[in-house]
This record gives structure tokens, C-alpha cells and sequence, in this order.
């Protein structure tokens, strides 16, 4: 399918609840409320048409003073269609569900985004630590303005 | 070791006691400085240049080097790589289960002071020498072999000028 049609398929289905991005690139982008975030994933995967079998990324990202998001990159073997979905989260207690139950892969990624950034991943089958030191307690790293122990920032120019 | 530590310092102060201690330091240097067996070892990217150091076109064995693949009879590690601060406890570990007299030479910048990853960076240990003492540091982002060789004749000297009578003082090879 071409980004077009990928791109009406998810409007007809969700329509208000989404928010298509156009900067240029050659697949689907688009934000989807967080409500609606788990039912279209099941959505993504199991119609015969759009056919995403592939989670190739999953990752996190930290605006602060705005907002969490998160970053799915799905892909589909059969179809060879790309497509990028963004959820928006809570600045101050980013939570979603997960969406490991769709795609495996998940799960791991979830662990990673839980670990460095802090977003809460409901229903998660095993929400262990993953990366980090055994006895890590300094927070997540990967958020904006985040210090550590020996954390040495870059000099300003 | 306890009183074996203790005796050359007195075989010392024997009158010509010297003459055997330098000989035996001289005996005893010369077999550690040329049968450095090195661990197998190897974190990141420098490993590759440490591995293309110990086959056949730079040839680490016409230094008597050979990778061993246990601590346990290893002489020298190479900390080849970066260190990260989950690793660095399992480096500490492997220091400490090699054999005395034993030596570090850290590889690349990353081991000698985090290199690339100094600014700005949550997980790498700034510096390898933080947790286990170095005899030689080998900068390069990755060093060639040849300046890896380089820091291997460095600590082949800096073995041979060793003496059996520090033994007892410098507690952290003997």
C-alpha cells in the first residue's frame, strides 16, 4: 500500500482521535491519542491490508515542559509498507499500556523505555530492570536536565 | 607469600648478598618480561585491533606473548575497550582472579579516561584506573597495533627494572 491509502485506512478507523504529521518523509506518521493507542495497535497488526507483523523500533523521548512521547516504527514483511505512530504522555507521570500481548518485541523495548526515561507501562508481563547497574538508584537517565554521580556535562562553547 | 617476601631485603645486607639478588632479579625479570601471556579479553572495538595485534601479520609471539583464555594464567590483561560501569565490576572480578604478579594496560581512550564518552554520558566508567590499577596507558580511538606494541615494550621495561627486594614494600604486585 502507498503512504496514502495506509494513511486513510487508520483516518476511516480512528478519524478524531488522530493527528497525521507531513514533513516530507516517505512513510505514514501520525499521533494517536493515548486512549486509543492500544486498539490501534491490534488494529495495525491484524488487518488483512495493512498487515504490520514487524516492530523494528520502539523508543521514547523526552520534551520537557511538554510532554512524554513514545515511537513505534512498524513495518510489514508481506506488504513492504512502513509506518511511524507517536503517542503523547503526561509530563509529569507518562503511563500507557503495553503492547507486548501484540508484538513480542515489545517487551523489551518497553523494559528499556520504562528503565531510562520512567514511563509506566501497564499490564507488563515482566517489569524488571533490564539495562542499567543491578543497584542503579540515580533516576532516568535519558530524560532532559537528568544528573548523576560522575555525570559530566558538555562545556558550553 | 609472608617471610619469603622479607628474605632478599635481608640477603641484601649480607656482605655480596647483592650480587645474588641482582642476578636473581635479573633471571626473574627477564622470564616475566618475555612470557607475557595475555587474557583473552576484550570489551569493545579496540579488541579487534588487540586481535589483529596477536595474529600472524603483527605477531605477538615473538614477544612471547600468548592469549590464555582463563585469569588464571594470565600475566597481563588488556583492558581493550569501553567500560561500562555494569562492566567494570565484572573486569574488577577477572582482576582479581588472575595470578601475581599481574599487570593492566588499558587500551584506548575509553579504558585510560572514558575518551568519546566523557561528556554527557550516564554508563561508562571514566577511567578503568578508578577501579583496578594500570601499568600502561595506550591511547588511540582505536590504537594501531604497532602503538599497542609499543605499550607492551614499555611495560617489558618497566618489568625488568623491578627488584625482588621491593617485594615486601610494594604490596600491590608482590
Amino acid at each position: 500500500m502507498t503512504k496514502q491509502e495506509i494513511t486513510e485506512k487508520f483516518k476511516t478507523r480512528f478519524g478524531p482521535d488522530l493527528e497525521v504529521l507531513e514533513t516530507g518523509q516517505p512513510e505514514t506518521y501520525l499521533y494517536i491519542s493515548e486512549s486509543r493507542y492500544h486498539e490501534l495497535c491490534e488494529f495495525a497488526k491484524n488487518d488483512p491490508d495493512l498487515d504490520f507483523d514487524y516492530l523494528f523500533n520502539f523508543g521514547g523521548a523526552h520534551y520537557p515542559e511538554e510532554r512524554f512521547e513514545i515511537v513505534l516504527c512498524l513495518s510489514s514483511h508481506e506488504k513492504r509498507h512502513n509506518a511511524i505512530i507517536k503517542v503523547k504522555l503526561d509530563k509529569d507521570n507518562p503511563e500507557t499500556v503495553t503492547i507486548s500481548d501484540v508484538w513480542e518485541a515489545a517487551n523489551w523495548f518497553e523494559r528499556e523505555a520504562m528503565e531510562l526515561f520512567g514511563i509506566k507501562f501497564k499490564n507488563h508481563p515482566d517489569p524488571r530492570p533490564l539495562l542499567l547497574v543491578e543497584d542503579w538508584d540515580h533516576g532516568y537517565p535519558m530524560r532532559k536536565g537528568w544528573t548523576g554521580p560522575d555525570f559530566i556535562p558538555m562545556p558550553e562553547e | 607469600m609472608g617471610i619469603i617476601e622479607k628474605v632478599p631485603a635481608y640477603i641484601e645486607r649480607i656482605p655480596g648478598g647483592g650480587i645474588v639478588t641482582t642476578t636473581m632479579d635479573w633471571v626473574l625479570n627477564q622470564s616475566r618480561a618475555c612470557s607475557l601471556w595475555y587474557m583473552l579479553f576484550g570489551l569493545a572495538c579496540c579488541a579487534i585491533e588487540m586481535m589483529a595485534a596477536g595474529a600472524s601479520r603483527y605477531d605477538f609471539d615473538r614477544f612471547g606473548m600468548m592469549f590464555r583464555a582463563s585469569p588464571r594464567q594470565s600475566d597481563l590483561m588488556f583492558v581493550a575497550g569501553t567500560v561500562t560501569h555494569k562492566m567494570a565490576k565484572r573486569v574488577k572480578v577477572l582482576y582479581e582472579q588472575m595470578a601475581e604478579p599481574r599487570y593492566v594496560l588499558a587500551m584506548g581512550g575509553c579504558a585510560c579516561n572514558g575518551g568519546p564518552f566523557y561528556y554527557d554520558c550516564y554508563s561508562v566508567l571514566k577511567g578503568i584506573d578508578k577501579v583496578i590499577p594500570v601499568d600502561v596507558y595506550v591511547p588511540g580511538c582505536p590504537p594501531r597495533p604497532e602503538s599497542l606494541m609499543e605499550g607492551c615494550l614499555k611495560l617489558q621495561q618497566k618489568i625488568k627494572k623491578e627488584k625482588m627486594s621491593d617485594w615486601a614494600s610494594d604490596r600491590k604486585k608482590a
